[in-house]
């Protein structure tokens, strides 16, 4: 692997509570090359939002680090330094809330450009209006809305607009499309994988929408209570599947074509909820629910082993070349 | 280029004009609230134009007649005359400067640091900030607000300047708590989550993000606060403490006629009509407004 | 002349609502059938008018500022919208039962979970001889809902509040308290959209074949393509307010006949990997001022001119598939 852009190194993230410690993350290791979109796919209480969040500054880890170029970031953002605030930058789920609903889509676009010194007066109305056509927003039009005037998708392109604003070289994308119709979301998808190509950028996106991720992703993890269970490249990931887990989602898609019925490992096989962060269960955390159950798995928590070149999994099926987890 | 910025100042003004619009026409679904602000209008053109339209302008200062004087309202005097001959109407339409410019002056002094005040300890919420102000604030709201602003205006010389200082004094902790509520559930929005992590100012983000969104609570409020201060005036000149005679302020009017209750009652009634008319008039205003800035959803 | 078999019946259904900017013209001409023990989804993106249908159906729509134009809407032959007040009262309460999406909302967060059902049971339940149901029947039969949702540990559950229950259990409530009255028609308005994929398939299933057993009729109210392919035998799709396409479910997905179907099958992104779409060009209508003639046309890949002039009626494109579009004007159905 080149020099990885991101890369975590047992990141963990707790968050004490008075009904007890939320496991949000747990000693996650994951790595990323430039240019690479990492589809980050969870569930509820996985800690996939969490990590995203770790990443880009809103929360600093309790320990273990993420590395951006080799130096350490693990920080909130209101200690990092500015470079690094202009060169990571996040979209949000939610396009209602991440807009100010009192501001235009001008003063939006203009408080990067103007934190970071970037343009001002008439170069900045310039650059605004090119940041606008770059999503396929005519300026003419959309400068002096405000957000609640504009679609939802209309408002998620503004607020990509806004993270490219100061010429990023890495995206977090929170579940950018999860709000908005499928149609509106193809769209979405098209303009985010073309500005990759175009600026060269690298994106570590967050979904649980695997069908998505099987489009748009190159490298997909699987996060389940605060811990990483598989990672693979898309097309590895998704033909052999190895963790219980990711099968059950797997198994859980609901597709539209017979082709794709025939892809999913089995139908029908998902049972159990998600437990609480605050009580994840002991050894391996998943198995509670696990249909491929084995004694040790309640008391042992499974080792990471590469089964294949790029092909990690966290699980006592999959004990690795030791014959035993360690 | 120049065409683009032209068309997009138009844009702009387009769309300024058509969320006026929008709010007129919130506003104007209720009647009440549109007879409000007619009303104020009226009030405040009366106000500024008072040496103009009252019949006898010079009553409103030192002036005695005692001949005219304890006279019924008739053609002459449409409010009748007080015990020493002044026109009751034409220190009425006069007493109206006294009431909105106290309201205007008060409001501008006390609200302003009240807002800024409210910003910065809801957005430090959890920080020795936060506590230091809101107590403070706590200490001044302990107090009730006559019982304060009598206080200080009884220690210090009676009179306008005092008077509006010490209202002022008794306001601002109430926008202090308003704001502070507000900002401390906007600051974990993720458009102010996001301008933290773009690296902004905490300037920019207690005054261009979080502000913004507070702006109509802090109207609505003020509206309604207008009435509420023209009141504390009229009490505080009722009992002796405001604006001195011969000035005519309303309440201080309102307390002169009233020791001649029931038998000259146009020295009383008319002043204190005045007075709940205007603050009535504030009260429809600010719920119009509070119609205006209802979210809807459709 | 209401169609005999039919539990439901929207016909020309037109729904507008009046606003500051204008009138909204929102549904235009909305028929949709659901016959008995059929299930039936609705499928639509955001704006389409999907709710509007259903609120229309349920009779809670606000009016004003909506104003229902023209249309009737048949249960078994009477018509919702011109019935009186108790009867309107009889039938949501016998007939017509709603899950919704969001739970909580549903769910009344201050009784446990146990009263709320005990309720619904006591009111809907009968033993077979007609007399009212026992304490002890009544418990045992929301138990026995609660299991057949898949609900683990229902006994506890019973004593809970809503609140300190997951998203999926709290659905499971739902659809135990939908199924236990003794209604004919289920109106699903995206009921596992808020869940996990995991336990909406979970869910799913078990809606399934309880819906099977009871013989119930389900309209489902969705914008998923994939959740209608399993639970559905016949869909309606919507667009800016009326239904552009209908037909046996699994047949209109293979082979979808409207362009603005045809968009949407392409943008949904698949297990398969062929890449992603680039959606369909354009936005929804402005509801002040659509479009004149068919709503979608603007965005159309195959507009033609007499698009603009008219909305094209119903189209049969083939074993009981139609879709309003004029490619297939040769045989009027």
């Amino acid at each position: 692997m080149t020099e990885p852009i991101l890369e975590a190194r047992g990141l963990t993230k707790f968050f004490p509570t008075k009904r007890g410690t939320v496991r949000a993350v747990d000693d996650i290791d994951f790595r990323m090359s430039p240019g690479d979109t990492l589809g980050l796919v969870g569930e509820s209480g996985s800690g996939k939002t969490t990590t995203a969040q770790c990443v880009v500054g809103i929360y600093a880890p309790t320990t273990g680090d993420i590395l951006f170029h080799g130096r350490s970031i693990g920080a909130t953002a209101a200690k990092r330094s500015k470079e690094l605030k202009r060169e990571i930058r996040i979209v949000f789920q939610d396009p209602g809330s991440s807009l100010n609903p009192k501001r235009t889509i001008k003063q939006i676009l203009a408080t990067p450009l103007a934190v970071h010194h970037l343009a001002s007066g008439r170069e900045q109305l310039a650059r605004i209006s090119a940041l606008l056509e770059r999503v396929e927003l005519p300026p003419a039009e959309y400068l002096y809305k405000h957000p609640q005037s504009i679609g939802g998708g209309e408002k998620q392109m503004v607020a990509i607009a806004r993270a490219l604003a100061t010429d990023p070289s890495f995206v977090v994308l929170d579940e950018p499309t999860s709000a908005l119709d499928v149609s509106v979301q193809a769209k979405i998808i098209n303009l985010l994988l073309g500005l990759q190509k175009e600026m060269g950028l690298t994106y570590l996106f967050i979904t649980h929408d695997m069908s998505l991720m099987r489009n748009a992703a190159s490298r997909v993890a699987i996060m389940y209570l605060g811990k990483l269970s598989e990672i693979a490249d898309t097309a590895e990931f998704f033909q052999r599947p190895l963790h219980p887990y990711t099968k059950m989602l797997l198994s859980s898609i609901p597709v539209v074509s017979d082709e794709e019925e025939s892809l999913k490992p089995a139908k029908g096989i998902s049972r159990g909820e998600i437990p609480s962060p605050v009580n994840v269960p002991p050894g391996c955390s998943f198995h509670s629910r696990c249909p491929s159950r084995l004694d040790v798995c309640d008391k042992i928590d499974p080792a990471t082993v590469e089964i294949a070149p790029g092909h990690v999994v966290r699980c006592h099926l999959y004990p690795g070349p030791q014959g035993k987890a360690s | 280029m120049q065409d683009t910025t032209k068309a997009n100042l138009l844009a702009a003004w387009r769309q300024r004009r058509r969320n006026l619009a929008h709010g007129w026409y919130k506003y104007s679904r209720n009647p009440l609230s549109v007879l409000g602000l007619v009303i104020l209008v009226l009030v405040v053109f009366v106000a500024i134009f008072a040496p103009y339209i009252a019949p006898y302008p010079g009553h409103a200062k030192a002036y005695t007649n005692f001949r005219d004087a304890s006279q019924a309202p008739s053609a002459q005097h449409f409010f009748g005359t007080d015990r020493i001959g002044r026109d009751i109407f034409s220190r009425t339409l006069f007493g109206y400067r006294f009431s909105l410019m106290i309201g205007a002056v008060v409001l501008g002094l006390g609200v302003a640091p009240g807002v800024v005040l409210g910003l910065i300890a809801g957005y430090r919420r959890g920080t020795w900030v936060e506590v230091v102000i809101m107590r403070v604030t706590d200490v001044f709201l302990a107090v009730p607000p006559l019982v304060l602003a009598l206080a200080i205006t009884a220690m210090l010389t009676p009179n306008l300047i005092n008077q509006m200082m010490a209202i002022a004094l008794v306001w601002w902790p109430w926008y202090s708590r308003l704001v502070f509520s507000l900002a401390s559930s906007l600051r974990n929005e993720y458009f102010v989550k996001e301008a933290e992590l773009t690296g902004a100012s905490q300037r920019h983000i207690l005054f261009r993000e979080i502000l913004p969104n507070c702006f109509a609570p802090i109207m609505t409020k003020m509206t309604l606060d207008m009435g509420l201060v023209i009141l504390i005036e009229s009490t505080l000149s009722f009992v002796g403490l405001g604006v001195q005679p011969p000035k005519p302020a309303l309440g201080t009017m309102v307390a002169e006629g009233a020791k001649r209750l029931p038998a000259e009652w146009w020295s009383t009634i008319f002043p204190a009509l005045a007075i709940v008319i205007v603050i009535l008039a504030f009260n429809l205003i600010g719920d119009g407004l509070r119609d205006v800035f209802a979210v809807e959803d459709v | 002349m209401p169609n005999p078999s039919s539990l439901l019946e929207i016909r020309d259904l037109h729904v507008g609502f009046r606003i500051f900017e204008g009138h909204l013209r929102v549904l235009t001409g909305v028929a949709l059938v659901v016959n008995e023990g059929e299930r039936v989804g609705l499928v639509g993106e955001t704006g389409c008018g999907k709710t509007t249908t259903v609120k229309s159906v349920l009779r809670v729509l606000p009016i004003p500022p909506a104003i229902v134009t023209r249309g009737e809407i048949l249960y078994r032959g009477r018509d919702v919208l011109r019935m009186h007040r108790h009867a309107l009262h009889v039938l949501r309460r016998e007939e017509l039962t709603a899950i919704f999406q969001d739970p909580l909302q549903s769910l009344n967060p201050v009784f446990t979970v146990g009263s709320q059902l005990r309720d619904i049971v006591r009111d809907s339940m009968r033993t077979p001889e007609g007399r009212a149901l026992s304490r002890r029947e009544i418990e045992a039969r929301c138990i026995q809902a609660l299991e057949e949702t898949g609900m683990p540990d229902p006994e506890r559950i019973m004593s809970n509040y809503p609140i300190q229950l997951s998203g999926g259990m709290r659905q499971r409530v739902c659809i135990a308290e939908a199924l236990s009255t003794t209604a004919r028609l289920l109106l699903a308005d995206e009921p596992t959209t808020n869940l996990d994929v995991t336990i909406q398939d979970q869910i799913l299933r078990k809606l399934d074949r309880l819906v099977d057993q009871k013989g119930s009729s389900v309209l489902m109210i969705t914008h998923s393509m994939g959740v209608v392919r399993d639970l559905t035998q016949r869909i309606y799709i919507m667009y800016a307010g009326s239904i552009v396409e209908t037909g046996p479910t699994r047949q209109l997905l293979a082979s979808p006949k409207h362009p603005y179907t045809q968009g949407l099958m392409a943008s949904v992104p698949r297990l398969t990997g062929r890449g992603v779409s680039e959606g369909i060009p354009g936005r929804i209508p402005n509801y002040l001022e659509p479009p004149p003639g068919c709503r979608f046309h603007p965005r159309c890949p195959h507009r033609m001119p007499e698009c603009s002039v008219e909305a094209p009626p119903m189209f049969d494109v083939g074993a009981d598939q139609r879709a309003a579009c004029y490619l297939y004007r040769r045989s009027p159905s």
